[in-house]
């Protein structure tokens, strides 16, 4: 589903911030990508949501290499993906219902089932009854679960999280883990980016390493792949 | 409407299985994009009425001035059409003239060239004509003879400045002719109403120009105020697939109706102008015992003006959501 084939990027500041980058994620795969902050993690994520370009090397998505793409199919791209910020990235100006409803309104969804999906996905972070909320009057914890639901309303087929646990306790990161768990349960390749080491630890995923733009470890048994 | 219920009692089973969007529904959703950003677009206007005011009030009188401008010069015209019909020049036939001698005239004055045509006005006509016209009908009955001559109206075919000269000739051939007392034609005032005409209509263009230009820049200006305000949105939008054009549509229905309600102000401006002069005017054309009225801008007048501004307005949104747009880019 992921392919990364010796990718590396190169900022115009000098910075190498991935250097030959090699791995392969399956359809319905869920990782973590861990490492200490600097070490390219929200890179690799940027390269997969095509914010930044690879300066060389090549990236499969779906067998599909995404250099090739050009700028103005980028947005139909982005739209097979479901993406979770840290900073949850939700507008202030419009309720939860008109947040997660976003990609549905650009996929051209009718409103009758733009409605409909919606509430499937609220009600799939237990968020159903703070649909007419604005997001700021909800807590860190129901404003990320707000944000994973905008990612999977679509029904995307790759789910990219970018440090969703940062700035929450650990109970309700176990329990926005589980939220990814279920989807992954559902045939959603799973990617998360996460310095919670703690936290992965005690999950039983495939878990890659990164440091100083290196791939140290790439989640596979020796002799896996 | 029948259609459009069926489409959506039908759709969730559909969708339930299959991602895809049908292209009948993406059609759909594209109109309900388009109405609900229209009407966002409207509210987030209104929301800040004083800022539209000001911006508004700034393109209204932008869009008026030129207006008004052109409006004066399109009532000099019809009081040039006035004129032109004036360009006819009256050949007073001498008091002694025989009636055979005016008959020679009328045939000599016909087959000069360049006129389009001969008016003979006899003496008791011409002393009809003054009774009625004048209002100095008894007053007139005191005198025991006609005190007014009888008339030749020539009507050249020249009509515009160029051909004034010929109109010139024909006046030097028709007083040269046997029993003309004298031919008059107030034709350096009509040559000079023309060139003036000629030149302001330049004018006008030209601050018309500029300040559609003037305009452009303050709708491009607000739009990108306005751009800026709404980066996260743009951000999020752009991040979870929103295309170019999708982005693009708020701003430039933001510039249409900023465009669109300067010019309607400003033909409100205008007609109020109008109202206001007209009576001036009019009692004014009544001293004179002029046919004038002040004509105002009429309905299609009013509709060019709002097609101007509305189309401005997109332009301006336009030169501002593409110097703009490409640089919010999620990062």
């Amino acid at each position: 589903m992921i392919r990364f084939d010796n990718v590396s990027k190169r900022y115009e500041s000098g910075l190498e911030a991935l250097k030959r980058v090699n791995f392969e994620l399956e359809a319905g795969e869920m990782a973590f990508l861990t490492g200490p902050s600097g070490a390219g993690k929200s890179t690799l994520l940027k390269l997969l949501m095509l914010m930044e370009r690879p300066s060389s090397g090549t990236l499969l998505i779906n067998g599909k290499n995404l250099n090739r793409l050009s700028r103005s199919s980028i947005p139909s791209y982005r739209r097979q993906i479901g993406v979770v910020f840290q900073n949850h990235q939700l507008l202030s100006d419009r309720t939860v219902f008109d947040n997660v409803a976003l990609p549905l309104q650009i996929l051209g969804y009718p409103i009758s089932e733009t409605g409909r999906r919606v509430r499937a996905a609220l009600d799939g972070v237990g968020l159903l009854e703070k649909e007419a909320n604005n997001p700021l009057t909800l807590s860190g914890g129901e404003q990320q679960r707000v944000g994973i639901a905008r990612a999977v309303v679509h029904k995307p087929k790759i789910l990219l999280a970018d440090e969703p646990t940062g700035n929450l306790d650990p109970k309700l990161s176990t329990e926005i883990m589980s939220l990814f768990r279920r989807f992954q349960s559902v045939g959603v390749t799973v990617l998360i980016a996460t310095h919670d080491i703690n936290l992965i630890n005690r999950l039983d995923h495939r878990i890659m390493y990164l440091e100083d733009g290196i791939m140290a470890d790439n989640g596979v048994p020796y002799g896996g792949e | 409407m029948a259609g459009s219920n069926k489409a959506n009692r039908e759709a969730p089973s559909r969708g339930a299985r299959d991602q895809k969007v049908k292209l009948s529904d993406r059609w759909r959703s594209y109109r309900a994009h388009h109405s609900s950003t229209l009407r966002t677009t409207l509210a987030k206007i209104f929301g800040e009425p004083i800022q539209t005011l000001l911006t508004v009030v700034v393109i209204a009188i932008a869009l008026a001035l030129p207006s008004a401008m052109f409006l004066v010069l399109h009532n000099v015209q019809q009081l040039g059409t006035g004129i032109e019909s004036s360009q006819q020049m009256t050949v007073f036939v001498e008091k002694t003239a025989t009636r055979s001698a005016i008959e020679q005239l009328s045939e000599d004055i016909e087959q000069l060239a360049h006129v389009a045509s001969v008016t003979y006005i006899s003496e008791e006509q011409a002393l009809e004509e003054f009774k009625a016209s004048s209002g100095f009908g008894s007053a007139l009955q005191y005198l025991d003879k006609n005190p007014l001559p009888a008339v030749f109206l020539v009507q050249p075919k020249t009509t515009n400045t160029a051909e004034i000269t010929h109109t010139q000739d024909l006046v030097a051939a028709i007083a040269a002719l046997n029993a003309v007392e004298e031919v008059q034609i107030d034709m350096l005032w009509m040559q000079r109403l023309l060139t003036i005409t000629e030149i302001s209509q330049k004018l006008v263009l030209a601050i018309g120009i500029a300040l559609g230009i003037g305009v452009l820049l303050v709708i491009g200006n607000t739009i990108r105020l306005a751009i800026q305000s709404r980066r996260d949105e743009i951000i999020v939008v752009k991040l979870v697939g929103g295309t170019d054009a999708y982005v693009r549509r708020p701003f430039l229905y933001t510039g249409l109706l900023l465009g669109l309600l300067g010019a309607m102000m400003a033909s409100l401006m205008l007609v109020t102008c109008v109202v206001w002069l007209g009576r001036s005017v009019n009692a004014l054309a009544d001293l004179y015992q002029s046919q004038f009225h002040l004509v105002g801008p009429g309905f299609s007048g009013i509709l060019t003006l709002w097609l101007i501004g509305a189309s401005i307005g997109v332009m301006g949104a336009w030169v501002a959501v593409m110097q703009h747009l490409r640089e919010i880019e999620p990062k």
